[in-house]
């Protein structure tokens, strides 16, 4: 501290007095309702916010839901698979020997 | 300490009475120290409630109650900085040059010229903001604290949670500049009242 400056005096006088001039202010009679009402906007505003944060989590939930039961739907009922490769094979040969005993016969006639 | 930490227990549960006795406790000491802050009176009211709505939704936040002054006091400086922020940003002119008018301002103050007390204390204040004006906001602010509000530095190291040395340093850094405004001025005024 460089109390030997008188600048350093002199601006510290200057504050001291800035600290008078500036005495703390009285607040306005309204000053608590009008905080209450800020903390009950802000506060409905949240409840707001977190209402429609979870009203969109629960919709984009059912839509998943929903989804996933059109794509299962959709899926089941496809005829392709309903036999194995081996089956299909089995069955192929199967009409493939009924055709050749067919032909020959077909052929000895003509 | 203004208030008995039992009231600031029951206000961190949720107590709403208690809230607002912590409030009237405190509310003249911190709209007093954000006008000095910030150097608007028609605005002090609104960062107030800032200052206190801020408080109602972090006190749960708050460690124990032994540090709520601090605390408080922490949330002054950050809405008095928001608020210079936000003035600064909407391009208001700042008192950045000395003209000649507040040279006439330092002059009157000196010799005593302005006999009606409001008006040399309004001048007074002008003048002091004009001189803080020199620091950047932040330095403004710690500077106003530790020399207009006379906190300790231990109160500072609290608030600004930055060792002692460091704050030292600012301060110091921020003094100097605040003196080289203040010695331009009264060369100013010295040389108006030569010619």
């Amino acid at each position: 501290m460089n109390h030997q400056d008188p600048q350093q005096d002199e601006l510290r006088g200057l504050f001291r007095a800035y600290r008078e001039a500036c005495p703390d202010p009285e607040p306005e009679p309204n000053f608590m309702p009008r905080l209450w009402q800020r903390i009950d906007a802000q506060q409905s505003l949240a409840r707001d916010l977190k209402w429609l944060t979870e009203g969109l989590v629960t919709a984009a939930a059912a839509l998943s839901l929903l989804m996933g039961i059109f794509l299962v739907r959709r899926e089941s009922p496809v005829s392709f698979y309903t036999s194995t490769y081996v089956e299909v094979l089995a069955d192929q040969e199967h009409e493939g020997e009924s055709v050749a005993e067919i032909i020959p016969v077909a052929l000895d006639r003509f | 300490m203004l208030a008995d930490f039992e009231l600031v227990k029951r206000a961190r549960e949720g107590d709403h009475s208690a809230f607002t006795e912590l409030v009237q406790a405190y509310r003249k000491r911190i709209l007093g120290t954000i006008a000095r802050l910030i150097g608007h009176p028609e605005d002090v009211e609104d960062v107030g409630q800032e200052v206190f709505l801020r408080l109602y939704f972090s006190l749960d936040q708050l460690r124990t109650p032994e540090v709520f002054e601090p605390w408080l006091y922490r949330l002054t400086v950050n809405a008095a900085y928001d608020y210079l922020r936000r003035q600064r940003r909407r391009g208001e002119a700042r008192m950045a040059d000395l003209s000649e008018q507040q040279v006439v301002w330092a002059d009157a103050i000196a010799g005593g010229r302005i006999q009606q007390e409001e008006q040399r204390r309004k001048n007074l204040r002008e003048f002091v903001q004009l001189l803080l004006a020199a620091v950047s906001e932040q330095d403004r602010i710690l500077l106003i604290l530790k020399e207009i509000e006379g906190l300790s530095l231990k109160e500072l190291e609290k608030i600004y949670r930055v060792n002692e040395n460091a704050l030292k340093v600012r301060l110091f850094r921020a003094r100097q500049r605040v003196l080289r405004a203040f010695a331009a001025v009264q060369s100013k005024s010295a040389r108006a009242g030569g010619s």
